[in-house]
């Protein structure tokens, strides 16, 4: 049995050795140049830190990154990446949970850490490449390693405030490649378009497919995702077979009309995760490339990435409802009610997750680690930790899972319970609403939709009126250029309360 | 121009775009600034923007921009 993503390198590396793994638009690293990168540091890194200590790692979007990451596990140490783009507050933020020794950067960002309250060491990687490599040391580190060591540590929002540092270990990583790579059907000769920053969960899948089935991995330049006919050739010059894009990233190519010049000509699998698609976008990538693989996936970075995954075979109309499907191998996933009892058949209940893939918790912090993750309430028997989401799914008559919007989203107004997810969903398939989202002002009890795009707020009032209740038809309409988004992509309902008046 | 730049400065107040010249290529606009920029300015202006005038050169500066709806006015 494998104990750490290492024995999948060294074994890819002896397999493709000249073989290309990562890309980008200035360089490209071979199986064996990653390997030996990652060698250099790790070797480096083990004459000045232990086994098992976290490492922070801020760099750029190249190629060089990911092996950046693999140099702190060579190391037998975990990495937690951060964006240098993200604001500075934000950054001490994660350093000061984080309390790693070192932060190893790239020569772009070294002025930017030297900027940060940080007290320990700096280092630039590219001072340190032509590090002479030890393998006895890295042969040592490699064993202080078990699969159920920390492999990296990645931020996310929490709702306090405060960043919360979500610990994968390696077996939860490699459980959760091997399998999407079998839904995905995954081999060498993919090529896999990154969209993801690389310091993001969504990044595993363009970092460690490679790792694990010698695939290779092309980082597309930020700016190209404003460019669509760029995009495109950038996706057939580079052959491009494989995107695991968030839903944004997918969505964009549609809203900006780019397949009305072109299309991804050698795309064949196409996932996507992070929120609900809407069907009029997706519709549009299933009518210009209909022989594409398309699977809708589910889950929380506590989970790796993604524990549910469905794939859709029929063209969506304005009505479908996308279920997120079924748990992925070695995934198990229960439905509990408020009073954490099982939900019965067909119910909607809080989805909560089991299996290799639940994190190692928050980093350092004790308290909301043992909230969100919990003994399971339906074993009295022995130790089974789950993780609760705080998201709400049913299983539908097939046996597939529909999301059903945030537990912390269900509002009650004027005695009727109602999903603002719902609210979302239903304005969306309005013609003329790009993006939106409904909050509630709990004090004035109005219902509020904060949209973009050409519709007018009579043309949605009387759409509402055809397809729902009364007191599900949002109040207060307020167009915006776009809505506000936070560092992961997701709309930034604080920033929206500020027009309730 | 002033009405372009009116529109430029509510999407992204942050910007200074009457010196601006690499908006794209130093990816000061993202990819969700564009989308929502093409939109308004289809409106404003009574253009199409297509995909093919989707280019760095006519998004990198505010003059960029103003010499392509002219261009698109006059077709």
């Amino acid at each position: 049995m494998e104990t750490s993503v290492i024995n999948r390198l060294d074994k890819v590396v002896r397999k493709y050795p000249q073989k290309i793994i990562l890309k980008d638009n200035t360089k490209a690293l071979t199986f064996r140049e990653f390997d030996e990168t990652t060698k250099s540091i790790g070797t480096y890194l083990s004459n000045l830190v232990c086994a098992e200590t976290p490492i922070a790692v801020m760099s750029g979007r190249h190629a060089y990154t990911p092996a950046f990451f693999l140099g702190v596990v060579r190391a037998g140490c975990f990495y937690a990446p951060i964006d240098a783009d993200m604001p500075k507050a934000r950054l001490n933020q994660i350093l000061s949970v984080i309390n790693a020794p070192i932060l190893l950067t790239d020569k772009d960002h070294l002025k930017t850490a030297q900027e940060l309250n940080f007290d320990g060491k700096i280092i630039v990687a590219e001072d340190i490449l032509n590090t002479e490599i030890d393998e006895n040391v890295l042969s040592c580190r490699a064993s202080v390693i078990t699969s159920v060591s920390p492999l990296y540590v990645i931020f996310t929002s929490g709702s306090t405030g405060k960043p919360k540092g979500v610990i994968t270990s390696h077996l939860s990583l490699m459980t959760y490649i091997d399998s999407v790579a079998k839904v995905l059907n995954i081999n060498e000769n993919d090529i896999l378009g990154n969209q993801s920053p690389l310091d993001y969960i969504a990044a595993i899948r363009d970092i460690y497919l490679p790792i694990s089935f010698g695939a290779q991995t092309y980082i597309i330049p930020k700016n190209e995702f404003a460019i669509p006919t760029a995009l495109f050739d950038t996706l057939n010059r580079e052959k491009i077979t494989t995107l695991c894009w968030s839903v944004a990233g997918v969505e964009l190519p549609a809203k900006l009309n780019a397949f009305e010049s072109g299309k991804p000509e050698y795309l064949k699998k196409l996932c996507f995760s992070g929120s609900v698609i809407s069907n009029k976008y997706l519709k549009i990538w299933q009518e210009a490339l209909p022989n594409v693989l398309y699977v809708n996936q589910y889950g929380p970075t506590e989970a790796t990435a993604s524990c549910t995954y469905y794939i859709i075979r029929d063209k969506v109309s304005e009505n479908t409802v996308l279920p997120i499907g079924r748990p992925y191998e070695n995934y198990k996933i229960i439905l509990l009610n408020d009073d954490n009892t099982k939900t019965k058949t067909g119910q909607i209940g809080q989805i909560c997750i089991g299996g290799p893939i639940v994190a190692l918790g928050y980093y350092a912090n004790e308290e909301i680690s043992s909230a969100s993750f919990i003994q399971n309430p339906l074993n009295k028997n022995y130790r089974e930790t789950i993780y609760k989401t705080g998201d709400l799914g049913r299983f539908n008559e097939n046996g597939d899972l529909e999301f059903h919007g945030r537990m912390d989203r269900q509002v009650k107004h004027l005695g009727h319970r109602i999903e603002l997810g719902e609210i979302e969903e239903t304005a969306k398939n309005i013609m003329g609403i790009d993006d939106c989202c409904a909050m509630y002002h709990k004090e004035k009890e109005n219902l509020y939709l904060f949209y973009t795009g050409e519709a007018s707020s009579k043309d949605i009032i009387l759409s509402f009126r055809s397809v729902m209740p009364a007191f599900m038809v949002p109040r207060k309409i307020v167009k915006l250029d776009k809505l506000p988004v936070l560092p992961n992509g997701k709309t930034d309902m604080q920033i929206l309360k500020q027009y309730f008046k | 121009m002033d009405e372009l730049m009116q529109i430029l400065e509510e999407l992204r107040p942050d910007v200074d775009f009457e010196n601006e010249t690499s908006l794209i290529d130093n990816s000061i606009l993202d990819s969700f600034d564009i989308v929502a920029l093409v939109g308004e300015l289809n409106d404003a202006f009574d253009i199409e923007i297509k995909p093919n005038n989707l280019i760095p050169e006519n998004f990198n500066s505010a003059k960029a921009m103003m010499a392509m709806i002219e261009q698109l006015q006059d077709e």
